[in-house]
């Protein structure tokens, strides 16, 4: 029991103070050096708050990095440039309410049409390119709030609502004009009925009860509009992707309009011959699935994020939808079965759903919506980014998580290296003195006249481009420790000259110490101090110098991100004007990583020095 | 003192041949073969062997590396500093415009950064502990963990594209003449960038002359002047700042040599057509003769520094000459 009890009581010396009475002598021996140093620097607010956000900044990159992984090679271009917010999901209570006709998803935001006909859009506004040609898709226009909306649709970036009287009012993302609708367009709809509205990035189309398909919007490139004759007429459903639209005609056959040759438009000989009828088609980006009237289902299209890996499932299909790179189908179970692209957590399928009676889906990009029988929604899917995406649509905190793991990792090993430098040359030369010193304190001199921006971002651009971009990073170090050396050899050697000639060490002499005991025991514990005051001070510094370099695009180059290659893009105007969060996060990260690291140091600095006890 | 000159001088040549054989080694290191470039194409393969040949001889690359070296050494001591392939003239010609602005730059922001920060470094080290102390304290550690583009960026956003207050960047427009008009067009467009450098530089400054200004204060002749009853104004600047003068000068001399060196970054954000800016230009264009003629110029300035520091040291340090 005995050692049991002494561990508990060297635990609660850990955090109850002993308040036995010491002497003074005795509290004096108990003191020692460290002890005071560690007191004194607790008692500086400043101190622990720098030590406090620096530990905050450690955590942030380095557990962060393990709990968010970084997928480097993946890229969103139609998330780009989205500002900060997570509200993507946040549909509102009176679209659950009043119970949902609709819902469809672009981007970053959903349109929903509620069974009293009232829209409402949620979300954050995408980026378009050019301001002014282009409206807000989250403000609903006036005329659409006025009129009896029939059905809705969401580009990426638009939306699309069409009214009883056969109107069809676009707002949104308008460079091609796809969120306006053409006048040959506007004498068609007021003469028939409308069967299916649909949207993507760049093309807007109609398709009519009586079978006629209009397309209009950006279809230089993929010549969407202009439909063969020998289907046009015939089309009973459209599932829409950028390039192509797989058409269901009225003979339960499948046809592929847009850009011929890829995966997409390779459809299965069975669903074109007239053997199979099909009765349902979704589309995601690059893959259809087909259903047909014995409940088997068709798949063909590009294997990325495996979209074509249909699960097992049992059951029969009474509904299916897809999103950018999912697929989802609804059985008469009331289970949602759902697959594909996983990057936003699209497959988090929320858990209380599985319990409920699921009976409508609405999945589009990344965002998936569905209602059970009570009326209640479930939202899951892309909730949204907390700082925004770049211009590639890469999620800015992943990047700042890994990039701070890069930043911090860069600046710390070189400082290490500088301190090795400058810890061997300080100390040579103010040990030896003489020649030794001389010739030194003469290379040291050289360094010193070295340029060093000029010279880092020459030696990072020509020996960079031989190397791998592990070996660049590690480049990058090199380059940052070997040319900033000089200063603390400087104070190294100054310190030991100084301590040498104090009264101490002419004590320690007179008492007959060795030499090697008063370099060891007197001098260097004194040099040792202004050592560590100068590392936090330096790290700083090569925190800077590394954002710098990278910022400049000489340090540490994409894709792996750095917090100074994230402000890289921040160069254009354009980014700076609009899109702040870009170059403002990674900025304020740096500043206050490299704020803790100086607030330390001087902290440090103060608790060290003698003269602060007297106080 | 003119022996001491002299004795510092020598002391330098050690100095510049290492460094003038780092910035060779550079230019060997770098990339691309110069003839190819100088010949360009449109030749055909046996026309261009035996040009090759000639202009190999005429640039004196068939020679060994020492050979080249001082070759280098001559035809950079004549101002021959080759041809730049992304301006298309003279690389001496090229550089002239720019070396023009980065040096009217930074004129500008050292004459403005000393007399803010003289002033400002000796009211805190007098009225060290006050109000005003703590504040520049806070000011100086702030702006000391900032990257210098992270204050340009910001300073663009609000006061560029906020207020519309001054140009985001650029250099003034070349049709405007060279009237009172153009100094005025000048002047908005040098603004910004001169705030950021004067910025980013304070902090170091005001911290170090602080300090020497306290060292200086706390010295036995500062109490020996006060209680002979000369008025404060007298210590303070008549025998303390003289004395803090001595380390103050040489910081002041290397801050001016790194805020040279160190602009590329600001120049590059305001689009300030200076010599950082061509340095970055001219690497990411790999145009290498530029680049090695701009790292000459820095280095150059770096080694001017270094005597300047010594020299001004022994101006103001009667001591130094004495050893």
């Amino acid at each position: 029991m005995k050692p049991l009890k002494s561990f508990f009581r060297l635990i609660k010396g850990l955090f109850v103070p002993d308040r036995s009475p010491v002497s003074a002598l005795q509290e004096e021996a108990l003191q020692t050096p460290a002890k005071t140093i560690v007191k004194n620097f607790l008692r500086q607010k400043l101190g622990i708050l720098g030590v406090l956000g620096f530990i905050a900044m450690l955590m942030f990159s380095f557990v962060g990095s393990n709990l968010k992984p970084i997928d480097l090679s993946y890229v969103e271009t139609t998330l780009r440039n989205i500002r900060p917010g997570r509200n993507y999901l946040k549909y509102p209570a009176a679209l659950e309410r009043d119970g949902v006709s609709n819902i469809s998803s672009g981007v970053s935001f959903s349109i929903g049409l509620s069974e009293k006909g009232d829209v409402y859009v949620w979300g954050r506004e995408p980026a378009y390119v050019l301001e002014g040609v282009s409206t807000s898709v989250l403000r609903v226009p006036e005329s659409v709030r006025a009129a009896d909306i029939v059905m809705v649709v969401a580009g990426d970036r638009h939306a699309l609502a069409l009214d009883s009287t056969g109107r069809l009012h676009g707002w949104g993302f308008n460079n091609f004009q796809q969120a306006e609708a053409p006048v040959q367009l506007a004498a068609k709809l007021s003469a028939k009925p409308v069967k299916q509205l649909i949207a993507d990035e760049a093309y807007s189309a109609v398709l009519f009860e009586d079978g006629e398909l209009y397309v209009w919007g950006s279809v230089m490139n993929n010549r969407l509009d202009s439909i063969p004759a020998a289907i046009q007429g015939r089309i009973v459903k459209v599932a829409p992707s950028a390039h192509n639209m797989a058409l269901l005609l009225d003979d339960g056959t499948v046809a592929v309009i847009g850009i011929r040759g890829n995966p997409f438009s390779q459809v299965p000989g069975q669903l074109q011959d007239g053997s199979t009828r099909v009765v349902d088609l979704i589309a995601s980006y690059r893959a259809v699935l087909a259903l047909d009237d014995r409940g088997q289902l068709y798949m063909w299209g590009d294997v990325q994020y495996d979209v074509l890996a249909i699960p097992d499932f049992s059951g029969k299909i009474v509904a299916m939808d897809s999103g950018k790179n999912n697929m989802m189908l609804l059985l008469d179970t009331g289970r949602v079965i759902y697959w594909g692209g996983n990057h936003f957590n699209q497959l988090a399928l929320p858990a209380a759903m599985s319990n409920s009676n699921v009976v409508e889906i609405y999945t589009e990009m990344f965002q998936s919506y569905a209602v059970t029988d009570t009326g209640k929604m479930f939202a899951w899917g892309n909730k949204g980014f907390v700082f925004g995406t770049d211009e590639f649509g890469r999620d800015v905190l992943t990047r700042l998580i890994h990039g701070g793991r890069i930043s911090l990792t860069v600046g710390a090993i070189a400082v290490v290296i500088s301190v090795f430098i400058a810890l061997f040359i300080g100390m040579t030369s103010g040990f030896f003195g003489g020649w030794v010193d001389m010739v030194l304190m003469r290379f040291t001199d050289i360094v010193t006249s070295i340029p060093f921006l000029p010279i880092a971002i020459t030696l990072s651009a020509v020996l960079g481009g031989r190397v791998s971009q592990t070996q660049r990073i590690y480049l990058i170090m090199v380059i940052i420790g070997v040319l900033s050396w000089t200063g603390l050899a400087r104070l190294i050697r100054a310190q030991i000259l100084l301590e040498r000639e104090k009264d101490f060490v002419l004590a320690a002499r007179a008492l007959g110490v060795k030499q090697k005991n008063i370099i060891v025991r007197h001098i260097l514990p004194n040099v040792f101090n202004l050592v560590i005051v100068s590392i936090t001070l330096s790290y700083a510094g090569s925190l800077l110098t590394e954002a710098g370099l990278s910022f400049l695009g000489f340090g540490v180059s994409t894709p792996t991100p750095s917090w100074g290659n994230m402000l890289q893009g921040a160069q254009t105007s354009a980014v700076m004007q609009y899109y702040w969060w870009r170059w403002l996060i990674p900025g304020l990260f740096v500043v206050i990583t490299a704020l803790c690291a100086n607030l330390i140091g001087d902290a440090l600095r103060e608790a060290m020095d003698p003269k602060a006890n007297e106080k | 003192m003119l022996r001491y000159i002299i004795k510092r001088l020598l002391s330098l040549i050690p100095v510049i041949i290492i460094i003038s054989m780092l910035l060779f080694a550079l230019l060997k290191l770098m990339p691309g073969d110069p003839v190819r470039l100088m010949l360009g194409p449109g030749l055909r393969a046996e026309e261009y062997r035996a040009a090759e040949i000639v202009m190999r001889a005429k640039l004196g690359l068939d020679r060994s590396y020492p050979e080249q070296y001082f070759l280098w050494i001559r035809n950079t001591a004549q101002g021959e500093l080759g041809w730049s392939t992304l301006y298309n003239r003279p690389v001496i010609e090229a550089i002239r415009e720019p070396m023009k602005n980065t040096i009217m730059l930074n004129v500008v922001v050292i004459i403005l950064q000393l007399s803010i920060t003289l002033p400002i470094g000796i009211m805190s080290a007098v009225k060290r502990g006050s109000r005003f102390d703590s504040f520049w304290q806070v000011f100086s550690l702030i702006t000391y963990s900032m990257p210098s583009f992270f204050v340009a960026l910001s300073l663009i956003y609000i006061v560029a594209f906020r207020f519309r207050l001054l140009p985001p960047g650029g250099m003034p427009l070349s049709t405007i003449g060279t009237g009172a008009a153009y100094y005025v067009s000048l002047m908005r467009y040098m603004a910004l960038p001169a705030i950021t450098l004067i910025i980013i530089s304070l902090a170091g400054t005001i911290r170090y002359v602080r300090n020497a200004m306290i060292d200086a204060l706390s010295q036995d002749y500062i109490r020996t002047a006060r209680s002979k009853g000369l008025r404060e104004k007298v210590v303070i600047y008549s025998h303390a700042f003289r004395n803090a003068l001595i380390p103050i000068s040489t910081i002041v001399v290397f801050s001016i040599f790194s805020l040279f060196s160190g602009s590329a970054i600001t120049e590059t954000v305001f689009s300030w057509n200076g010599i950082g800016r061509v340095l970055v230009r001219a690497l990411n264009n790999r145009d290498f003769m530029l680049v090695s003629a701009m790292n000459l110029f820095f280095a150059t300035l770096g080694i001017t520094a270094q005597l300047v520091a010594d020299i001004t040291y022994g101006l103001v340090d009667p001591r130094i000459k004495l050893e």
